[in-house]
């Protein structure tokens, strides 16, 4: 009994959270949350001397013309997705008038799936409003990329789009329990998985978590998969067999948005 | 940045103020400053509970990044349990740290830590002589746990055999709550905590 310390006077979990809050301010201060369109050879800078990553570039830049960053703090899949398919809309006029219709619809559903509505609400009101700034009839082409662009690296418009779209994944988790149980690794219930991995800030994404959140919005993914294996890049589609609208480069830990040829 | 913080708690606020909760007076919440930064939350111990009876207050500081992250939460009405520093009132609870998700809300905060007064997770202490208590001698942990409540929440159940044992130590010239919080830790064993005290 007299061997038990008390603990408190270095609370340990708030040194852990402090550093990893200085860490992330760190990251923020040094790359925008998306950065603007770079030529894909921006990526040999990373992997001066290393052969298999520079022949993968290679590879890459044969499909790809430009490659646009995200800020790595978690939220790249959510974030990258988001602005991509959006840029995406901006020049699909129909697609554009589908999608608002289903996200403004996805509000009721969230509600019936029993998130709560009171913060609900707030997430989807920012979600809509950005949804709307970039309307395509809304000025010139490049007039509403920028708009795109200003309002995805203010942080509070930003961090909002990605909450609503953590939402949307988890609900989709929910809706189809069954089919995604299958996916999770561990001991987790779809329950803990979606409280613990999904919904809160900052948590890396999966192939779960892109493939449902594909399916909720009905947008196909192509994803490039660069790390040490092979020779080439590996492309995958989400959901499989979709065509896809969106384009990520994935390296271990990070995705960014591809612009194909 | 700041300003979404604030309009969100504001929003909170008025949440709160009008839950079924507030009316039962199981929670409540004040405002400390005008910034919205700060606040001072109340929480009513639980039924069932050696926290029955007692109020117990909360120090809440809403960080500019809210609510992407946290709430800072800590007990300032002191108590003993396994998941709550004795000394400091900081409280282990998943949610106020990797698994707060910006969808819950100062009201989910103030239901959680009620929950977390129901059901203590001992294998996940924060405050390791609590949950030692908890686990190897559980009915000394329910008296200690009614007797905190009682001096520092305003809880009904009174133990003289503690109050006793506390004005012995008084006595020999100890802070009164230096002396309780010496004799919970050795199970109020008087003798323990003198040797603790004076070696």
């Amino acid at each position: 009994m007299d061997k038990i310390e008390q603990n408190d006077g270095t609370n340990r979990d708030e040194l852990i959270m402090q550093q990893q809050r200085e860490i992330e301010k760190e990251i923020s201060d040094s790359t925008p949350l998306v950065s603007e369109q770079l030529p894909i050879t921006c990526l040999n800078a990373e992997y001066l001397g290393d052969e298999v990553f520079t022949s993968k570039i290679q590879d890459l830049a044969g499909k790809y013309k430009f490659l646009r960053r995200t800020r790595p703090d978690g939220n790249c899949f959510f974030r990258a997705f988001a602005y991509a398919y959006l840029e995406h809309l901006i020049s699909n006029k129909d697609e554009y008038l589908r999608f608002k219709d289903l996200a403004e619809k996805s509000k009721d559903k969230l509600v019936q799936l029993g998130f709560p509505s009171f913060t609900l609400e707030d997430f989807h009101d920012t979600f809509m409003e950005v949804v709307k700034r970039v309307d395509p009839a809304s000025g010139s082409t490049d007039q509403v990329c920028d708009e795109l662009h200003k309002v995805f690296n203010e942080q509070g418009y930003s961090d909002y789009v990605v909450v609503y779209l953590r939402l949307l994944t988890s609900g989709k988790l929910q809706e189809e329990a069954d089919f995604y149980q299958h996916f999770i690794e561990g001991n987790f219930t779809i329950e803990e998985f979606r409280h613990q991995e999904v919904e809160p800030m900052y948590k890396e994404s999966d192939h779960i978590h892109i493939i449902a959140l594909c399916t909720a919005l009905g947008v196909g993914v192509r994803v490039e998969y660069m790390d040490r294996g092979d020779t080439h890049v590996k492309a995958h589609d989400f959901p499989e067999g979709s065509t896809p609208k969106v384009f990520l480069i994935y390296r271990p830990g990070h995705y960014d948005i591809l612009y194909p040829n | 940045m700041a300003n979404m913080a604030v309009s969100r708690i504001k929003r909170e606020f008025k949440e709160v103020m009008r839950s079924e909760e507030i009316v039962q007076c199981s929670i409540k919440i004040e405002l400390i400053n005008d910034s919205w930064t700060e606040l001072r939350g109340e929480i009513a111990g639980p039924p069932d509970t050696p926290y029955e009876g007692g109020k117990f207050v909360l120090e809440i500081k809403v960080p500019e990044t809210y609510p992407f992250n946290p709430p800072k939460v800590r007990f300032i009405t002191k108590i003993w349990h396994p998941n709550i520093s004795s000394v400091t009132g900081a409280i282990c609870l998943d949610i106020l740290k990797d698994n707060w998700a910006a969808a819950m809300t100062l009201r989910t905060v103030l239901l959680s830590l009620q929950a977390l007064l129901a059901a203590a997770e001992p294998d996940d202490p924060q405050d390791a002589v609590v949950a030692y208590q908890y686990k190897d001698k559980y009915q000394l942990f329910l008296m200690t746990a009614k007797h905190w409540t009682n001096i520092y929440a305003g809880g009904p159940h009174k133990f003289t055999e503690c109050d006793s044992k506390i004005q012995r130590l008084k006595d020999m010239g100890i802070d009164e709550h230096d002396a309780r919080a010496v004799l919970s830790k050795e199970n109020w064993d008087l003798e323990k905590a003198t040797e603790n005290l004076f070696s």
